[in-house]
């Protein structure tokens, strides 16, 4: 067992850092002045800038295969990378990737959704949830009926991140009631010219998801990604790279709050000194730091086991579970320690306490996770003291 | 144009300094070691320099194992190769230089390019040493260099108190590179991982038989005394101000 990095691994991660600290973190107090005036976070442009010149650096598709021009990293140094993209609130990310289930397309498939993907020609967006389907996601009521050559998809999505924008969606619908949910739903590739609207939904954080409407939708057969009737798996084989990235960037973003609260607590005096010196601040720190940490070693082996080839569901839930709470609990005590000055929109801390709230919601709630990792305990999918 | 490029690695500057109990010297654990920032903008303009006229340009760095470390980094910015002096012992200015020197001389030049000064002791004797100790002409505080490959000359802007000095010189020479120069490229990510494959030549310092009797003992390493308690003058604008220039002239004594 070795715990450290390899001289590379620290490299990169060292010059993420860098290069978020000089070129991302400085726009930061921009993100929230947009914010608070009702514009995006950073425009399309900003966005494309950044990436470019990462991209002139060689940070372009960090997980993407190397046959689709990407750095294939793996998946311990991409965890290592999405902890520094958390540690801003800036919605930055390297481009030239895309989503894991577009791999699974027909050549033909790839290039007219999976390459323009990652090249940043195309948006994408993944609709599973309805307002009846959530958690019970298998419970969904979107169809979709063969007409001739064309399926014909009539619902309704909801919560679906980047649905303003995107321009293409991966769209699960029932395609045979009877087969129930493992063998009777499938996964469309559905263009935003073919029909589907969308309508932002307001939330507590700074950014709107959408909810997609479907109404006699016409989609050529070639569209259907997968075979027909797999269209959970592949939509749990999404959801599933998601949640120990979740945890990485919780570990990111806890570290900077906590540094911040560090360094609020050592200059803050009341009472004649310093807030440092009060074992009820001590403590917050304490924990936070030892949750921190916690993550960081599930998310990590979450990841490592993903470059091992080995099944990492079970490591990624945990991961999601304790690192969404975790998140949650830094940025409460992190916030507490800044008193007043916390709860201001002068301060950031406020648009993080908002924003990680979500963690614990989607990409499986707090019960689902729960859920799932006594499921496998209880049915011996996983024993216990195992490794 | 080959050109050499001397490296320290020094505690970042971020870093909080302990001082060990014997008062020899400071804690290293827990520090994170960083290249000399001053390095760094030589390195950069070693690497433009070679990519404008072609060439090669190593690294050349001095020090116990974890400069290994520093010198990786300086391969992924992209230099060619490195010479590590391999040694566990605190080394005086006169005595690095003299390795140093040692070590450039046996590898041949045309340009050694460093920082101005390291961070850690601020010394800024290194780099003037090495050329004294090769015989060579030098430029201190460089701001902007350039190079006249067909006349064999070099061209550089040095900072002066208000002023700019524009020297001129025949090389092989040593620059030494003041913050301004350039700005340090990021390591890309293909050169990250082509640092590794890069030669890396070992010299154990004991093996260069120098006569390295130290110039400069260190007797004892103390922190600056706590900053005392600041005196707030309150009141009106006209009083507080007399009263400033009391305390200035009488206690301060700037005055
Ligand atoms: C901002 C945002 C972005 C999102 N992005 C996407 C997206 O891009 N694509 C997409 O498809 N979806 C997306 N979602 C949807 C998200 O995944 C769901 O909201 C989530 O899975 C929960 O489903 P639900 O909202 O229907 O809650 P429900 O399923 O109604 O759950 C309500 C509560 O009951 C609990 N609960 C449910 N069942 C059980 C049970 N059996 N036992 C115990 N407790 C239970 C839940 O944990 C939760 O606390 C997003 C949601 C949000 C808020």
């Amino acid at each position: 067992m070795d715990f450290s990095l390899s001289s590379e691994e620290r490299m990169i991660r060292d010059t993420v850092r860098q290069f978020i600290a000089n070129e991302v973190m400085p726009l930061e107090p921009e993100v929230l002045k947009n914010e608070r005036n009702g514009r995006p976070a950073i425009s399309d442009d900003t966005l494309k800038r950044l990436q470019e010149k990462a991209k002139s650096l060689g940070f372009w598709g960090i997980n993407t295969p190397k046959q689709y021009g990407g750095a294939e990293l793996g998946w311990l140094m991409t965890a290592l990378i999405y902890v520094e993209l958390g540690r801003t609130y800036v919605p930055f990310m390297f481009g030239g990737s895309a989503d894991n289930i577009l791999y699974e397309g027909t050549k033909e498939q790839q290039e007219r959704y999976l390459l323009p993907t990652i090249a940043g020609d195309r948006r994408s967006c993944f609709a599973l949830t309805e307002p009846g389907a959530g958690s019970d996601a298998g419970n969904i009521r979107t169809s979709a009926v063969k007409e001739g050559k064309h399926w014909v998809i009539n619902g309704e999505k909801i919560f679906i991140t980047n649905g303003n924008e995107a321009d293409f969606c991966m769209v699960l619908a029932v395609t045979d009631r009877s087969k129930g949910p493992h063998q009777g739903i499938s996964c469309f590739l559905v263009d935003r010219d073919m029909g589907w609207r969308s309508t932002p939904i307001q939330t507590m954080g700074e950014w709107s998801p959408a909810s997609l409407v479907f109404d006699n939708v016409r989609v050529p057969e070639e569209n259907l990604l997968g075979e027909e009737g797999r269209g959970l798996a592949l939509g749990m084989r999404w959801i599933g790279n998601a949640r120990w990235a979740i945890a990485a960037r919780a570990v990111g973003a806890a570290e900077r709050l906590l540094e911040m609260a560090i360094q609020q607590a050592n200059t803050r005096v009341t009472f004649g000194q310093p807030l440092a010196d009060r074992q009820a601040i001590q403590w917050m720190i304490a924990d936070s730091a030892v949750e921190i940490e916690a993550t960081k070693w599930m998310t990590y082996r979450a990841a490592w086991m993903l470059d091992q080839g080995m099944d990492n569901r079970h490591m990624a839930s945990m991961s999601k579970l304790y690192g969404a709470d975790m998140a949650n609990r830094v940025v409460d005590r992190v916030l507490q320690i800044h008193g007043g000055m916390g709860y201001t929109k002068d301060l950031p801390i406020e648009r993080w306490y908002r924003d990680m709230r979500l963690f614990r919601i989607f990409d499986g709630t707090d019960e689902i996770q729960r859920y799932i990792i006594a499921r496998n305990l209880l049915k011996g999918h996983v024993k216990v003291g195992q490794d | 144009m080959k050109i050499l490029v001397t490296v320290k690695q020094v505690p970042d500057t971020a870093t909080k300094i302990q001082i060990r109990a014997d008062g020899q010297g400071i804690q290293e654990d827990g520090i994170k070691w960083v290249i000399n920032p001053y390095d760094e903008f030589a390195i950069e303009e070693a690497l433009r320099i070679k990519e404008k006229q072609g060439g090669e340009v190593v690294i050349v760095a001095l020090g116990p194992s974890r400069v290994e470390e520093a010198v990786r980094q300086s391969l992924a910015m992209g230099a060619d190769r490195a010479v590590v002096i391999s040694t566990d012992a605190a080394v005086d200015p006169a005595a690095a230089a003299t390795a140093l020197a040692a070590v450039c001389g046996e590898e041949g030049f045309d340009l050694i390019l460093t920082g101005k000064q390291a961070v850690d002791d601020d010394s800024a004797q290194v780099g003037p040493m090495i050329a004294a100790n090769l015989g060579l002409p030098q430029v201190t505080v460089v701001l902007k260099l350039e190079v006249d490959e067909a006349g064999h000359r070099l061209r550089a802007e040095r900072e002066l108190e208000g002023a700019t000095e524009i020297v001129e010189l025949p090389y092989p020479a040593v620059v030494t590179a003041q913050r301004g120069l350039n700005e340090p490229r990021y390591p890309t990510l293909p050169n990250i991982m082509k640092a590794k494959k890069k030669e890396v030549r070992r010299v154990s310092m004991d093996s260069l038989s120098l006569a390295l009797d130290p110039r400069v003992t260190v007797n004892r390493l103390f922190a600056p005394p706590e900053r005392p308690e600041p005196t707030i003058l309150s009141g009106e604008p006209e009083e507080t101000a007399k009263e400033l220039v009391r305390l200035l002239h009488s206690e301060a004594k700037v005055l």
